[in-house]
């Protein structure tokens, strides 16, 4: 052994053993990091936006943990939070993306049904839910990609249930849309 | 709630319907083929979404999302520039005077010393100047060690913290093809130490971020809960060779150690002195010591 080793040993202090209680909150916080960073792609559609978010989401996390009700869903209470500092940007900003949102006249259940591709790029069903509104792109990420229940997705965007159904099946039904347009235009290239 | 729109149609995929509404859906359904045809697409368009944004969970989380999650200021974030003076010895005392304030004020008082002297004050005050940028890079060098410690510790928990460990290239047979593969996003090619005598197996691996480069955490199992995973941290440094150093960070153990350009920190819950014995023998397997 290298007097490296022999002489950084005898600096490094007493042995002491991790303590697992040790920043439980942290801890928690810190193996949500990947959901929460998908949750947040999903509403912005960029990473660095996302991360961005997540950062910010992290940082209101912490000051306020003392908020966190013992017993209740961590994921779902810290998803509230971003959709929460993500609402307040979107105001600031006013960056809705309007001419990506789907209007209720184009989503009638006549619609033609065209099945999708199975080749459909992954990128293309990213800017689908792109171009979602806000509320529908948070309950979407919410039910179908976190896989919250109804009446959980409900509480972390402060609406009732029906509403969730509703804003649900509307990006369920423009998102179909849109990549059945997508399929079939690069089906048929002009 | 009306039974035969597409709101009952996603609800049902969902599993979100009472029994009522269910065997009402599953009538309609068995009525109307078009129906079935579009529930089958709002499945496929489901499945789609979720296969988008499933890649997300294996990017590598970026190191800022972990200081930010274990809670460090804002300070404390990122250096101002890379650090390439200091050489840490294990228990040296190092100054916390902020960066900042320390080097406005020695090279302030050095400006005014040479202003005041002429030529011969100047090249004091010059030297000052030099030796106040020595205490800053000096600084610079120890918060990019923290970060570099912290956010160890940090990767390791969110490594651990899955059931079945995240961990982004498993090993299933052959260890040496899950190092290739990890290898190829890497600057330099890894290999993992044997640690088999110390009743540890090399699981896979995953990739990290380490001052701000991708960086290689190699992940060990026991089944002695008192000693529990353990990672490797393996990643390419600009800073100079260090000694072994213990640490410890947000409940976690470290043995952390540079060697001719990397930097590598053993990881663990376990006692201290346990790391030690494996990090010794990790820097012979290595080469690094």
């Amino acid at each position: 052994m290298s007097s490296h080793w022999i002489e950084a040993k005898a600096q490094g202090g007493a042995d002491r053993r991790a303590d697992p209680a040790d920043g439980e909150f942290d801890d928690r916080l810190i193996a949500m990091l990947p959901r929460l960073r998908r949750f947040a792609r999903g509403l912005t559609g960029t990473a660095a936006e996302a991360d961005d978010l997540v950062q910010a989401a992290c940082e209101r996390a912490l000051t306020r943990r003392h908020q966190f009700e013992a017993g209740t869903r961590f994921d779902s209470w810290l998803f509230r939070i971003v959709q929460t500092i993500w609402i307040d940007q979107l105001r600031a900003r006013q960056v809705r993306k309007e001419d990506g949102e789907v209007g209720d006249e184009q989503l009638g259940s006549d619609a033609p049904v065209r099945r999708i591709e199975a080749r459909l790029a992954l990128s293309e069903v990213r800017r689908a839910i792109e171009r979602l509104p806000p509320d529908q792109r948070t309950v979407l990420m919410l039910v179908t990609v976190e896989g919250l229940s109804y009446r959980e997705a409900a509480a972390v965007v402060g609406v009732p249930v029906g509403t969730v159904m509703s804003r649900l099946a509307r990006a369920r039904i423009a998102l179909h849309q849109a990549l059945a347009r997508r399929s079939t235009a690069n089906a048929h290239p002009q | 709630m009306h039974t035969h729109s597409d709101e009952a149609l996603v609800a049902y995929l969902d599993g979100e319907l009472d029994d009522a509404e269910r065997r009402q859906v599953d009538a309609w359904l068995a009525a109307d083929p078009a129906a079935r045809e579009r529930m089958a697409a709002l499945a496929q368009s489901a499945e789609l979404v979720r296969e988008a944004c499933a890649e997300i969970l294996d990017e590598p989380i970026p190191e800022r999302l972990i200081a930010a999650a274990r809670g460090a200021r804002p300070a404390d974030k990122a250096p101002a520039r890379e650090a390439e003076i200091l050489v840490l010895r294990p228990g040296t005392g190092h100054s916390r005077v902020p960066l900042r304030h320390w080097g406005i004020s020695i090279a302030a008082a050095a400006a005014l010393f040479g202003l005041l002297l002429g030529s011969g004050g100047t090249y004091l005050g010059l030297r000052l100047i030099a030796s106040g940028q020595a205490g800053a890079d000096q600084q610079v060098a120890t918060e990019a060690n923290d970060i570099w410690l912290d956010n160890a510790a940090g990767y390791y928990k969110l490594t651990i913290s899955a059931d079945n460990l995240l961990i982004d290239v498993p090993v299933a047979n052959d260890a040496n093809a899950a190092l290739q593969k990890i290898s190829q996003r890497l600057p330099q090619q890894v290999r993992a130490p044997d640690l088999k005598p110390w009743g540890l197996t090399f699981r896979g691996t995953r990739l990290v971020v380490a001052e701000g480069r991708p960086a290689a955490e190699l992940v060990y199992v026991t089944d002695n809960k008192a000693i529990g995973p353990l990672s490797l941290v393996i990643g390419a440094t600009k800073l100079p060779d260090i000694s072994p150093t213990i640490d410890h960070r947000g409940g976690i153990n470290l043995v952390y150690w540079r060697h001719h350009g990397r930097a590598y920190a053993l990881v663990g819950r376990a006692d201290v002195g346990y790391l030690w014995g494996i990090a010794n023998d990790i820097a012979w397997q290595l080469d690094a010591i």
